[in-house]
């Protein structure tokens, strides 16, 4: 019996909290469907077959990781909001007579139906869903769909024990907080004489530091490989700093509003700035985490959505032709056997080549300094000014071409990827070029695209003068096996499968008789391409709106919480002689203000992030900077939208609680 | 001079689905003259608390007029109400109404900011009003870091600081220990015998013994009144409880 009644009152309690307890369920149920879903499909054994399964079930993995990892922050984080507005009931209870071990059992109960709910809801729910994002998974990958249910038992156990830990956790930590508290405390709750904050200057000047070195770096870094590196810097350095200006920069900017007199003593700035300072006491973690939340989802969104969009373009840069030849050695016989072969499987298989080019090259890595280019055996490719150079004889580039420009001896023709060149003359070891012209179209080899270091295409007069450079090269780097070698590229009338086919064949011919050589095939690597892209994408929308449903509920709880401190100041004032509108005109500055800074603060780090964002995109191959502008904006756009109405709904919500 | 005047006030409630009707306010009439000191008396439901708002222009009465310096406060448009009530009342309340998110000086500035006075006026005004009321050393404190009879005074600062005509103190010594009461009462004397209009509700017969007039109700409806005169306090107090007891046994109307 007596058991009983505590289940009955832990039921009690969950429905007459329900305004605060139903987003907390949900919320819940919500983090553990995605859980089981991510996790079920990063162990699905279907994906092993296609090509780049292992890096899509990689990324899932770590999606889920992602996933798991925030639950435990943000259950744990709308728990503890829960119970600071329930501390007064529980005072209640306690000075009725309950002991808190009474309590805590009564909290026992009601963490029990929580998580039952959430498990039972969570995981139905996964399951159902998982079939629907399993379907919309092999859409973006450009896969056949497959019928059939299926259920993880793996994933379900998985889920199972990491949100038990997570709401033992929750509890362990309510708990302590009633067992440490003192009746009288417990029924003042959450009203007890609020402080005002301190300008906490140390904690200014560390997220000043932060802010402007994550935003330096960000701005600075030129090379795409210190860009991988130094993002990571930068985001963490970001994010301290988003957390510092939220807590202390904002409200050492208040303070200093407030002591200037003139401007702080106007009817409509004086409540205002004392409202905000409080507001920001109380909200700064939430509103720097909505802020951090807000700008991972708008990078994830953006890059993710213009790597899937641009997918086509990416193939196209990296894989200019259908099938690519690359060779090492020159000579005409070595050339002519190559062509042989490949029009003998070609005609093996009844298929023409078309748009077909081949020219001879020299590449290699080199170190620019100003307008001199030199090699070391210590080049790697973590060298600073890191260059790629490719050398291609006149008489190869007028061919392809189609033109017929002259150079003499120590003149040649340039044309950049990724870098600029912009000098009159160059020095490659010790000879000088006068640059006679900048190129501005050349047949890319797309391999080149792949590096994450520019390329300059070098045009020289002819072979003795790509020979004597190879020549050169080959004294100071014994063992560098870049030898000159010979590029062919061609379009195939046929579809893919059968493409494929020839690329096999061709790989199979090829590297027996020529093991230098190398072939490649978009159409082969087309798959693995849509796997990393594609998976990518999936992740970037899913997190995406594990993390906006995080940031509503977060606002929501803000809206909830301040809506009742604000109540007993808006009677005050309203007795002091403040008039209705003005109250009203008041609170809405601030609650407008107060919402719409995280979204402002994040747009800001997007502007800052972008030009390193891209050099990381161009890694990835994703050189239409245009595009990724337009799917920056349009998420911004979208999130701001759908912003503006988690807004509304909870203002509304808001200004229930204070009429 | 006659300040205040109430004519036949009549307040009904009606509970928000119609039904009940509570009638908190039968016919009340009153006049107070300028400089006085008024007290008015009842037990819990006597409605004095809604005499008190109606006089705030905080609620308004189902019939009847209120004129303040013979003006009907009743007919006052609703968004000229709060510029009105700043400007001509100045409030007292029991559980001082001080906003946590100020200073005690912001707190008492409040009004006159709403009012758009300047800071060197606000401080001109201020100085003479904090010695006064001896919270010179708190001014830069906030509310929950001073006592509840400092919270009291800073209250009636914010109060006479916009030179209301009318000061209504709504049971202000109901929160305070008896020596912040006692301390409370002097000033409400010295401020009243520098010329200051009070009235004043309360159901302590102590704070009403320090006022000049007392007014009692009950059931809605002034029911007697006792003049100080040159009563002392303890006679005054004598005498209020004397009339108290009358009341509650049910005592004919004098």
């Amino acid at each position: 019996m007596n058991r009983f009644f505590y289940m009955k009152l832990a039921y009690i309690n969950i429905k007459k909290n329900s305004q605060t307890y139903i987003p907390y369920i949900l919320s819940c149920i919500g983090t553990v469907m995605m859980y089981y879903i991510m996790y079920a499909l990063s162990a699905n054994k279907d994906l092993d077959n296609i090509s780049g399964g292992a890096q899509l079930k990689s990324i899932l993995f770590l999606g889920s990781f992602v996933i798991g990892f925030f639950a435990v922050i943000f259950l744990f984080y709308t728990n503890s909001f829960l119970i600071k507005r329930r501390k007064k009931e529980f005072g209640l209870f306690n000075i009725l007579g309950m002991e808190k071990k009474h309590i805590a059992k009564i909290i026992c109960f009601e963490t029990l139906y929580v998580a039952f709910i959430s498990f039972v809801a969570g995981i139905l729910g996964g399951i159902l869903l998982y079939k629907l994002m399993y379907l919309l998974l092999l859409k973006i990958l450009n896969f056949e769909i497959t019928l059939g249910f299926y259920v993880s038992t793996s994933a379900m156990f998985t889920t199972l024990v990491l949100f038990s830990i997570i709401f033992l956790l929750t509890l362990l930590n309510t708990l302590r907080q009633i067992h440490l508290a003192k009746p009288v405390e417990l029924l003042k709750g959450g009203q007890v004489g609020e402080k005002e904050p301190k300008t906490r200057w140390l904690l200014v000047i560390i997220g000043l530091l932060c802010l402007g070195a994550g935003y330096y770096i960000a701005v600075t870094t030129e090379s795409p490989i210190s860009a991988i590196n130094l993002f990571f810097v930068a985001v963490i350095l970001v994010i301290i700093g988003t957390y510092c200006l939220f807590t202390a920069i904002s409200i050492a900017i208040l303070k200093a509003l407030r002591k200037n007199k003139n401007y702080y003593y106007q009817a409509n700035h004086f409540t205002s700035i004392s409202g905000m300072i409080y507001r920001m006491k109380q909200n700064a973690v939430g509103l720097a985490s909505i802020c951090v939340l807000a700008t991972t989802v708008l990078v994830m969104v953006s890059s993710t959505v213009s790597l899937y969009s641009g997918m086509e373009d990416v193939l196209r840069t990296r894989y200019p032709r259908n099938i690519m030849i690359t060779s090492q050695g020159i000579s005409n016989q070595h050339i002519e056997n190559i062509n042989d072969s490949v029009s003998n499987i070609l005609d093996n298989h009844k298929v023409e080549a078309k748009n077909m080019f081949d020219y001879r090259y020299l590449s290699f890595l080199a170190r620019q300094e100003d307008n001199t280019f030199t090699v070391d055996s210590d080049i790697s490719y973590s060298t600073k000014n890191l260059i790629n150079l490719n050398f291609i004889p006149l008489e190869d580039y007028n061919r392809i071409e189609n033109k017929s420009l002259e150079l003499n001896d120590d003149e040649i023709f340039i044309y950049s990827v990724r870098e600029e060149y912009n000098k009159d003359t160059i020095s490659i070891f010790d000879k000088k070029f006068k640059i006679k012209d900048k190129l501005n179209s050349f047949k890319e080899n797309g391999w080149y695209s792949s590096l994450i270091i520019g390329t300059h295409y070098i045009v020289v007069k002819d072979m003795n003068v790509l020979k004597e450079i190879y020549q050169t090269k080959k004294e100071i780097l014994e063992k560098n096996k870049s030898n000159p070698s010979y590029y062919l590229g061609f379009d195939l009338n046929t579809d893919e499968k059968e493409s494929i086919a020839i690329y096999k064949n061709l790989r199979a011919n090829l590297n027996e008789k020529y093991p230098d050589s190398f072939i490649e095939s978009v159409a082969s690597e087309k798959e693995s391409f849509y796997s990393l892209y594609g998976g990518l994408f999936f992740l970037g929308i899913f997190l995406s709106i594990l993390f906006l449903l995080a940031t509503v509920l977060i606002i929501y709880y803000k809206q909830i919480s301040e809506g009742y401190d604000d109540k007993i100041r808006f009677e005050i004032m309203q007795k002091v002689g403040m008039s209705h509108q003005e109250i009203k005109k008041s609170i809405g500055s601030q609650i407008l203000t107060v919402f719409f800074m995280p979204l402002v603060v994040a747009t800001i780090h997007i502007a800052f992030a972008f030009k390193v964002i891209t050099k990381m995109l161009a890694i990835l191959n994703l050189t239409n900077i245009s595009l990724f502008v337009w799917c920056t904006i349009g998420s911004i756009a979208v999130f701001s939208l759908f912003y503006a109405i988690v807004y509304i709904v909870t203002a509304r919500v808001y200004y229930n609680i204070v009429r | 001079m006659t300040i205040l005047e109430v004519n036949n006030l009549k307040k009904v409630y009606t509970t928000r689905f119609g039904g009940n009707h509570v009638q908190a306010l039968t016919n009340v009439s009153f006049t107070v003259e300028n400089g006085e000191y008024l007290a008015i008396m009842g037990e819990s439901g006597s409605g004095k608390t809604t005499l008190l708002n109606i006089l705030a222009s905080l609620d308004k009465p189902t019939s009847g007029e209120v004129l303040l310096n013979g003006k009907s406060i009743v007919s006052i448009k609703e968004k000229n109400i709060s510029k009105f009530r700043r400007d001509n009342l100045g409030f007292v309340f029991q559980d001082f109404n001080l906003l946590d998110t100020f200073s005690i000086q912001d707190n008492i500035f409040l009004p006159l900011v709403l009012s758009r006075t300047s800071y060197e006026e606000m401080n001109n005004r201020l100085k003479p009003i904090a010695k006064k009321l001896e919270i010179e050393d708190i001014l830069n404190q906030y509310p929950y870091e001073v006592s509840g009879g400092q919270k009291q005074r800073a209250a009636v600062a914010r109060a006479i600081i916009t030179n209301p005509k009318l000061i209504l103190a709504d049971e202000p010594t109901g929160a305070l220990d008896s020596r912040a009461t006692e301390g409370l009462l002097r000033l409400f004397k010295d401020i009243n015998n520098e010329g200051q209009t009070i009235l004043m509700v309360t159901h302590s017969i102590k704070a009403a013994s320090h006022a000049k007039r007392v007014l009692f109700i009950k059931d809605g409806e002034v029911f007697h009144q006792l003049y100080k005169a040159s009563m002392t306090d303890e006679q005054m107090y004598q005498k209020i409880s004397d009339t108290l007891t009358t009341i509650a046994t049910g005592g004919e109307r004098k």
